[in-house]
């Protein structure tokens, strides 16, 4: 629901009656989201799950103004959204790095296209690389790189403007465990920093409990919103640790009850 | 460029699984068969199994060819022959990227245009060289038009392809990051068009020339083409196959050049 004026936390994203239907090839109508509700607080990190395939990913796309949706609102800060969402940075799953720019032009982008002077932009770019711990490499090609430097070179290049809403879609899906595991250890740590409102898609539980404040859970397609769990771990945290905390675990087994039905239709269905 | 790095272009696989052979031992067979085929040639007219006639033969081919370095004859075919080709190739590289890009973009622009596009490009241009001769003349213009009409096509629709081809992820990344339609144009369509057009280069330098000889061919005073007709007229097989030898070098060192370009400009991909 949406915060009244002069409540504490500031609503970033509010989802209201959402729903996003395609066209098949076929000519038939494909709902993959239905009538979802959300609020997600300023300053909070929200991890949704859901069964793969479910509309995770449209629900951000809907949050980023890259997807209209033929029904329901989106209101970011309160404001309907319009376009492409200008307080957002997008993380995506895919490598979305322009493989013709080295990584100092990757992650001076942002600020290139909203006119900052070249020096400026440099300087505060290289602040980036080296924050991300990839000093040293501003002149290699995306292509030069690991999966995993690659993703670093991708979060400087989102996280460089400043934004004051995350999404994230399955960011570190396509990397090796241990890389992954890191990645989410240095992301918490870069959220720590200045808390950003963060919207965060995965299908991976434990990653969820891990990284988030709140846990969405949604149904199997079309996506109903089928439960939202509050996190209370302490921060800051260990992802690897943090899995051993008995907390976790009665949180993992509750969410888990939860989300083994939809696994298990949406399994069904697509077999 | 070897056959190779063509079917790479054409995004032909190659197994790496294939046995490699040394480059020198390649190049020696290389020569080898070029030295063959001379020496076929050679003695094949020498020894009367090849009619000189209608074949020439080399050593005749290759001292026609001194002797028009030698005296600087050749400077003014080639030179004129160059020009035409280079201002085709220009001009109409430059028309089949601003087209292209156009079409690719303005959805409505493409839906009118397309059958038109469909019907000129199923056009055999080099009929239209006899009417660009009566247009412009026999000078320069009429070749350069023909050229044009030839080179345009090839690098219009790789650039429209090139341009709707760009990944999706890319661009709404792109987008995310506040481009504006022009940035993006800079920053994702054109570079991701790039690897398009520059092979279509290939293609294309050898069809400014091609439009150049025949429009020189058809009717003209100077050039190439008009070398390989007088040659022609004159029974003069010796003339027609130095003439085309000359220009096919042309073509190659030209080619050399785009390659050494592409290389610069597609430094951002990662080497096979």
């Amino acid at each position: 629901m949406p915060e009244t004026n002069g409540s504490p936390t500031e609503s970033a994203i509010h989802f209201q009656d959402l729903t996003v239907r395609f066209a098949t090839p076929a000519g038939d109508i494909h709902t993959v989201v239905e009538d979802i509700t959300l609020d997600i607080d300023d300053g909070s990190f929200v991890a949704v799950v859901g069964p793969s395939g479910c509309g995770k990913s449209t629900l951000l796309n809907v949050a980023a103004g890259l997807l209209v949706p033929p029904k329901g609102n989106v209101l970011i800060f309160n404001e309907p959204l319009q376009g492409i969402n200008k307080h957002a940075a997008y993380l995506f799953q895919q490598d979305a790095l322009l493989p013709w720019r080295t990584v100092l032009e990757n992650v001076r982008l942002g600020l290139t296209f909203r006119g900052v002077g070249y020096a400026e932009a440099t300087d505060e770019a290289e602040k980036w690389i080296a924050r991300v711990g990839l000093a040293g490499f501003e002149d290699r090609f995306p292509y030069q790189l690991s999966g995993g430097m690659r993703k670093r070179v991708a979060i400087a290049q989102s996280w460089i403007v400043d934004p004051r809403i995350l999404l994230m879609d399955e960011p570190f899906s396509a990397l090796d465990i241990q890389t992954r595991q890191n990645m989410e250890n240095e992301l918490l740590s870069l959220w720590l920093e200045n808390r950003k409102t963060v919207l965060f898609i995965t299908h991976d539980l434990e990653e969820a409990i891990a990284l988030a404040d709140k846990v969405v859970v949604l149904s199997a397609g079309p996506a109903h919103l089928k439960g939202v769990y509050d996190v209370d771990l302490e921060r800051p945290r260990d992802v690897i640790e943090i899995r051993m905390d008995p907390k976790f675990t009665r949180l993992y087994q509750q969410i888990w009850a939860d989300l083994r039905d939809e696994v298990k239709r949406s399994y069904d269905e697509s077999r | 460029m070897s056959l190779d790095r063509v079917a790479a272009d054409r995004g032909i696989a190659i197994s790496s699984t294939r046995k490699h052979t040394s480059r020198w031992v390649i190049l020696a067979l290389q020569i080898f068969t070029f030295v063959f085929i001379v020496l076929v040639w050679e003695f094949g007219a020498r020894l009367g199994y090849i009619d000189e006639f209608f074949f020439s033969k080399p050593t005749d081919i290759a001292a026609l060819i001194y002797k028009w370095f030698a005296t600087g004859f050749i400077w003014l075919h080639l030179g004129t022959t160059l020009l035409e080709a280079f201002l085709s190739f220009v001009i109409g590289t430059i028309l089949g990227i601003i087209f292209g890009v156009a079409l690719a973009r303005i959805d409505l622009l493409c839906a009118v245009l397309d059958p038109y596009i469909r019907i000129l490009n199923a056009l055999p241009r080099v009929i239209l060289a006899p009417i660009f001769l009566i247009w412009f003349g026999l000078g320069l213009t009429s070749k350069v038009a023909l050229g044009i009409s030839l080179t345009f096509f090839v690098v219009f629709f790789n650039t429209l392809q090139g341009v709707r081809e760009v990944d999706n992820v890319i661009l709404n990344n792109a987008r995310m990051l506040q481009a504006s339609d022009r940035q993006l144009m800079r920053y994702v369509y054109m570079p991701s068009a790039m690897s398009w057009i520059l092979s279509s280069l290939h293609v294309s330098i050898g069809f400014a020339l091609i439009g150049a000889v025949i429009g020189e061919y058809m009717g003209s005073t100077h050039g190439m083409g008009y070398l390989v007709a007088q040659a022609q007229g004159l029974f003069n097989t010796t003339g027609v196959f130095a003439g085309l030898i000359v220009t096919s070098t042309l073509v190659l060192a030209i080619d050399m050049g785009i390659i050494r370009l592409e290389r610069y400009l597609l430094r951002w991909r990662p080497k096979h």
